[in-house]
């Protein structure tokens, strides 16, 4: 099959482009854990801070994404990084802030709130609270928001090829641009097979940090 | 000991302002159960809340142990007293011993010091350490949550306990167990406890005294029975209900009521024909049979008539033995059910202790009827 016979001919670029897919998609969501599971566990705390965050963080998730590359290559081309895996980067973090965000708000917001009581009347603090219960609780529901961005990134990051980002996009606008429908095949299946195998790792951990008296 | 001077308990400002509790003033005195009583939205678990500041109070005081929990710190307020709600909220992510162990943590008591303390606590609330400390609280039945809700409470020894309708959510026969459990421990234990009820028979089982509350007003803070026997106005008298006097034959111990000194008493060995003289003499419609201070039976001249044996013999067993501390209601129960107009009481080796009848019962309501008009 010409399938087979590309990807062996093109066994070390096709390596390459998935190890820099993987690259990108890992980095942009290390990024948007840090900011988006502190942001998600502070506004649990306000109502109308919470409410302006999602809303901001819902308008990122409208934009498509062929439209932020275009935004942000004006604003990025002042430092010179218009084009490359900068504005990818960048992208990424933005679209996976919405559902960790979310996530995390809605599953420390959905903690019992007898078990609230119950804590602060014992005299635990706010942050004892939340280290004991509300975010070992929340865990599996931040989780599940991690996984939903890490499978949207993959596709998105695919997108990314057209600003010059790199990653296994790159096969697919390439293999358009030459009408080689191989390479587009190539491309798609590779970005397809990345996205099943992660949700697979990532409910695979979702059952492992769950905590054992959750899972009775 | 516990001092509420004067709290009132606003919610929201203005012409939305609702008064949650109005100027109330009572103790809590050392070693005392207190059940806060009334329907809901009377005000009893906001006067709970304010104790330990889970909510603020708008006016008076509070004091705990003298000192004006105002000028404490929240956290190390709440440190010192236990909290046990009707949710139960054990935490699903730790294990029972885990759950029982966060005060004692929070205090950072030494780790051998925390885990003696885990099994002392399963065992004071009947639940085997062996079998329950390393499980988690969704393997447990309702009954056997509560229990360790309340070991939890109890952890760190605290003087006092707040509970918020602990056992609310309990079926009717696990309650009644484990009502009577912490009443058992609450003996030896000797808390000062704070405890919202919404429900009039379990307050008169819990509480060494009942406030009851409407509409935010303390109206009457008092013990069991005289809230029983003496009720302050018709709302009272309306929430202890019209059969009152019933549920205090729930709460009188068989040893007020009783006789000590029953004279109608046969030894066993006595010889049938003695006896029966000796019963027309004094007009006996029965007899006690006694053997060794033990009641074996009762005996009446009918069953002596004609007969040669000893007593002991002839006795007709009795159907149900009484103890000192039951209800004078469980008395009167068996007294009806066995058409028996008196029965035994014995003590805790089996000895008779005295004889209950329906004078007896009678006399002792009566009697607490005549110390209401002394007051």
């Amino acid at each position: 099959m010409n399938l087979i016979t590309f990807l062996q001919d093109n066994y070390a670029q096709t390596l390459f482009l998935t190890w820099e897919h993987i690259w990108m998609v890992s980095l942009s969501l290390l990024i948007a854990m840090a900011i988006g599971i502190p942001a998600g566990i502070v506004i649990t705390k306000n109502k109308v801070l919470a409410q302006k965050v999602l809303g901001g963080a819902n308008v990122i998730m409208t934009v498509p994404s062929i439209a932020l590359f275009g935004l942000m290559l004006p604003i990025l081309a002042v430092i010179g990084h218009g084009l490359g895996k900068v504005p990818a980067v960048i992208a990424l973090v933005l679209y996976s802030l919405l559902p960790i965000i979310r996530n995390t708000y809605i599953a420390i917001k959905n903690v019992d709130p007898a078990l609230v009581d119950a804590g602060r009347g014992m005299g635990m603090s706010k942050f004892q609270l939340l280290r004991e219960v509300e975010i070992p609780l929340a865990v599996p529901v931040i989780l599940a928001g991690l996984k939903t961005a890490a499978v949207m990134n993959i596709g998105i990051a695919a997108i990314a090829a057209y600003v010059g980002a790199g990653g296994l996009g790159v096969f697919i606008q390439q293999g358009i641009a030459r009408s080689h429908e191989t390479m587009i095949l190539a491309g798609a299946l590779a970005v397809s097979l990345l996205a099943i195998i992660v949700d697979l790792a990532m409910s695979t951990l979702e059952r492992l940090v769950t905590p054992k008296g959750l899972k009775l | 000991m516990i001092e509420y001077e004067s709290v009132t308990k606003i919610y929201g400002a203005g012409s939305k302002a609702v008064t949650a509790t109005n100027n109330v003033t009572f103790t809590i005195e050392d070693g005392e159960s207190a059940v806060f009583l009334g329907p809901s939205g009377c005000g009893k678990t906001t006067m709970l809340r304010m104790t330990n500041r889970l909510e603020s109070i708008t006016r008076g005081t509070i004091k705990v142990n003298g000192e004006d929990i105002m000028s404490m710190n929240p956290q190390q307020l709440r440190l010192g007293m236990g909290y046990v709600i009707q949710q139960i909220g054990l935490f699903p992510n730790k294990t029972i011993a885990e759950n029982i162990a966060v005060v004692p943590r929070m205090l950072r008591w030494d780790k051998a010091r925390i885990k003696a303390r885990i099994d002392e606590m399963l065992n004071l609330v009947n639940l085997d350490p062996g079998i329950y400390r390393d499980r988690y609280p969704v393997e447990l039945s309702g009954g056997q949550q509560q229990r360790v809700g309340v070991a939890r409470g109890l952890a760190a020894n605290p003087s006092i306990l707040l509970m918020d309708e602990p056992f609310g959510a309990i079926d009717p026969i696990n309650r009644d167990q484990i009502q009577d459990e912490f009443l058992r421990l609450q003996g030896k234990l000797k808390k000062t406890i704070a405890f919202v009820s919404h429900d009039i028979h379990e307050a008169i089982k819990m509480a060494d005294k009942i406030a009851i509350f409407k509409d935010g007003l303390l109206v009457q803070y008092d013990t069991p029975e005289a809230i029983l026997m003496r009720p302050a106005n018709k709302f009272v008298s309306d929430f202890v209900g019209a059969d009152r006097a019933l549920k205090v034959l729930g709460l009188l111990r068989i040893r007020d009521a009783m006789n000590p000194a029953p004279k109608n008493l046969l030894q066993a060995n006595e010889e049938a024909p003695q006896a029966l003289r000796m019963m027309e003499e004094r007009r006996l419609p029965f007899a006690f049979v006694i053997r060794n201070s033990k009641p074996i039976g009762y005996i009446t001249p009918k069953n002596l008539k004609y007969e040669q044996g000893r007593v002991g013999e002839l006795a007709e067993k009795f159907p149900e033995t009484l103890g000192t501390r039951e209800p004078v209601r469980d008395a009167l129960a068996a007294m009806l059910m066995h058409d028996l107009s008196a029965l035994p009481v014995i003590d805790d080796n089996g000895d008779l202790a005295g004889a209950i009848s329906y004078r007896n019962i009678q006399k002792s309501i009566l009697e607490l009827y005549t110390e209401d008009q002394d007051d």
